[in-house]
């Protein structure tokens, strides 16, 4: 059946943006934590802004790093 | 968040509704709850940036501090998510 293959594709493409957009949203609100430790202004300050660039990226390589040890244990 | 939990598909296959139908139901399924989960998140935020102290009412400085927060996070949002797929990592 076509419509279910289309059904499947489509429930695919979801999924993965639904991985994405959680992503997102837990790193922002780590980071968001982290890095606005005042009261919101009207405007980031650049330390705040490159707090948030480093902080996800370096969530990312910190994942990357228990990965690794994870699967080193096995 | 459980997008299809309401919607059980009908019995007797070949009538069903198509597959296009689904799709659009899903998708504003999932929209909802995208926006709903973002809300309750900046509500909390926000709510402890700016309402340290609760009183009787919200104060002229709270509901600009609210706004601004507001603004703040859908900023945050869009820098990491631009930090994560838009790098050399």
């Amino acid at each position: 059946m076509d419509n279910s293959a289309e059904l499947q594709r489509f429930l695919e493409q979801e999924k993965q943006k639904a991985m994405v957009s959680e992503m997102v949203g837990k790193l922002t609100s780590v980071c968001w934590d982290k890095c606005i430790t005042g009261t919101p202004g009207s405007k980031f300050s650049s330390s705040e802004s490159t707090c948030l660039t480093n902080c996800a990226q370096r969530y990312m390589d910190m994942s990357m790093m228990i990965m690794k040890r994870f699967q080193s244990m096995q | 968040m459980d997008p299809f939990g309401s919607s059980a598909p009908p019995s007797g296959a070949s009538s069903g509704p198509s597959a296009e139908a689904m799709m659009e139901q899903i998708k504003t399924q999932l929209a909802q709850a995208y926006a709903k989960e973002f809300l309750e998140t900046v509500g909390s935020k926000c709510f402890a940036k700016c309402i340290t102290k609760p009183g009787t009412s919200i104060s002229g400085s709270e509901s600009s501090c609210i706004s601004r927060c507001i603004d703040r996070y859908i900023e945050a949002t869009g820098i990491i998510s631009r930090s994560l797929f838009s790098s050399p990592h």
